[in-house]
């Protein structure tokens, strides 16, 4: 009788997947950024605020969900390309998945980018979910993680894979900071003991505070991104 | 291929079901109440815990109430409320980001949950996972935060049409964020209209009254 690991099948094939994904990404110019947070973090306000300040670059948005799209709707209001993915359930989104999702948003978009068919950035707004996004390499060239202030400064303690697996980290909602015990240099501490190179963001996308810092760190990594 | 994955969760699933049954009949001969608390990160379910127990507990109405404290990492819920009650047991999930019936009846047998009147599980911070997994609870309570927005309802539906309960938490930040009330509980009453909803502030303890009142009751109702 055969048994398999499954969980290790699994997971290889998922890094195959992303590696593959990942070069591809590297040929066309276009770095892929996953945006990963608990539900309710404010991703979609922030990749709003983004895409609003970034008019001169070709951005597109994968929006991941299990229901629902309102998300997706949100980002086509404002003028940028936009498709709703749904997991059909699952709490995270894989290589597999987001290559796929790659695929529909340039197809459903060729008409928007005409001559030249690339976007510079894309960003996938995944799943609602502090735990099972952080599992599986999406294949994206840039991991963000969003931690909101009322969400309390002690989540690295709880929920230490995330922090260690993003190169960035955006404290957002800033300006809610009056109204709760958020110690950002506690925070900012917890998330440097697990991953050292972590660079952090505090903002408030609503108000705008703070973004420029992120958005010029978005361009120089796809400066980088695009002569690498 | 797609036909044995398909086969595999209904396995699973159904393996849940038969051991949350287990978990349901132990605790009911017992005369145990079991609720299990879920929502997503920093939502508030150690301060709701905090303020129940406050007014139910030792130094309340004097139920025995033991907390199973499930997380990815840390013990500091564990230790927020280790004097607070008279039994806490801390579970680490190992990576795994949901309860499962499994897991909470071992969890449920390292307490031991003989003599005491309530038994809370306060699961890992998710709105997606523990919504899938039946543990065996009397009662299936979510949290959902202020801060986080009155559209998740139709975000995250199966977290909702699952629970009997939907505490709304940080009113009193109410004025911070764009959070309609009115409009939270109209999605959620769409997708599950026997919920019972109750705004809170587990910061300054609005509303908990109320909830303690009715999950008294139904600790009440169960022992007979």
């Amino acid at each position: 009788m055969r048994t398999i690991l499954l969980n290790a099948t699994v997971t290889s094939s998922n890094d195959r997947d992303a590696e593959k994904l990942r070069a591809r990404m590297k040929e066309k110019g276009t770095l892929l950024v996953n945006i990963m947070s608990s539900a309710g973090s404010g991703k979609t306000t922030l990749l709003s605020r983004t895409i609003e300040d970034m008019r001169d670059l070709k951005i597109a948005v994968l929006e991941a969900d299990i229901e629902s799209t309102v998300d997706a709707e949100k980002i086509e209001s404002l003028g940028a390309c936009a498709i709703q993915v749904h997991t059909g359930g699952m709490c995270h989104m894989d290589a597999g998945m987001t290559a796929k999702s790659v695929e529909a948003v340039e197809e459903a978009t060729e008409e928007a980018l005409k001559n030249n068919k690339n976007f510079d950035l894309m960003f996938l707004e995944n799943v609602g979910n502090l735990i099972c996004p952080a599992e599986y390499d999406t294949g994206a060239g840039l991991n963000v993680m969003i931690l909101s202030v009322p969400e309390g400064d002690d989540k690295p303690l709880k929920y230490p894979l995330m922090f260690k697996e993003s190169q960035a980290l955006v404290i957002s909602k800033m300006d809610t900071r009056g109204f709760f015990n958020f110690d950002l240099e506690k925070c900012m501490q917890r998330a440097r003991a697990l991953n050292p190179e972590i660079k952090i963001f505090p903002v408030s996308a609503k108000k705008g505070d703070g973004m420029k810092e992120f958005e010029d760190y978005l361009r120089e990594k796809l400066k980088s991104w695009k002569e690498g | 291929m797609d036909y044995r994955i398909i086969e595999t969760k209904e396995r699973v699933l159904a393996d849940n079901e038969r051991t949350a049954e287990k978990n349901l009949e132990n605790l009911k001969k017992a005369g145990v109440f079991f609720i299990n608390l879920m929502g997503s990160p920093g939502a508030g379910k150690t301060s709701t815990l905090l303020q129940l127990v406050k007014r139910l507990g030792k130094e309340g109405k004097g139920l025995r109430i033991g907390i199973i404290e499930a997380d990815v990492d840390s013990d500091v819920d564990a230790k927020t409320l280790s004097d607070k009650v008279d039994r806490v047991l801390q579970v680490h999930t190992g990576g795994l980001c949901h309860m499962d019936a499994d897991m909470t009846q071992r969890a449920l047998e390292a307490l031991d949950f003989t003599g005491l009147d309530l038994v809370v599980l306060e699961n890992i911070g998710n709105l997606v996972c523990p919504a899938e997994f039946e543990v065996g609870a009397d009662m299936r309570v979510m949290i959902l935060s202020v801060p986080e927005g009155d559209d998740k309802p139709l975000k995250y539906p199966l977290m909702f049409t699952i629970s009997d309960v939907m505490v709304v938490n940080k009113t009193d930040a109410m004025e911070v964020f764009d959070f309609d009330l009115g409009k939270a509980e109209e999605r959620v009453k769409k997708l599950n209209p026997e919920i019972k909803v109750f705004p809170v502030s587990a910061i300054n303890g609005d509303g908990f009254d109320e909830l303690s009142s009715f999950i008294e009751k139904a600790v009440k109702e169960k022992r007979g």
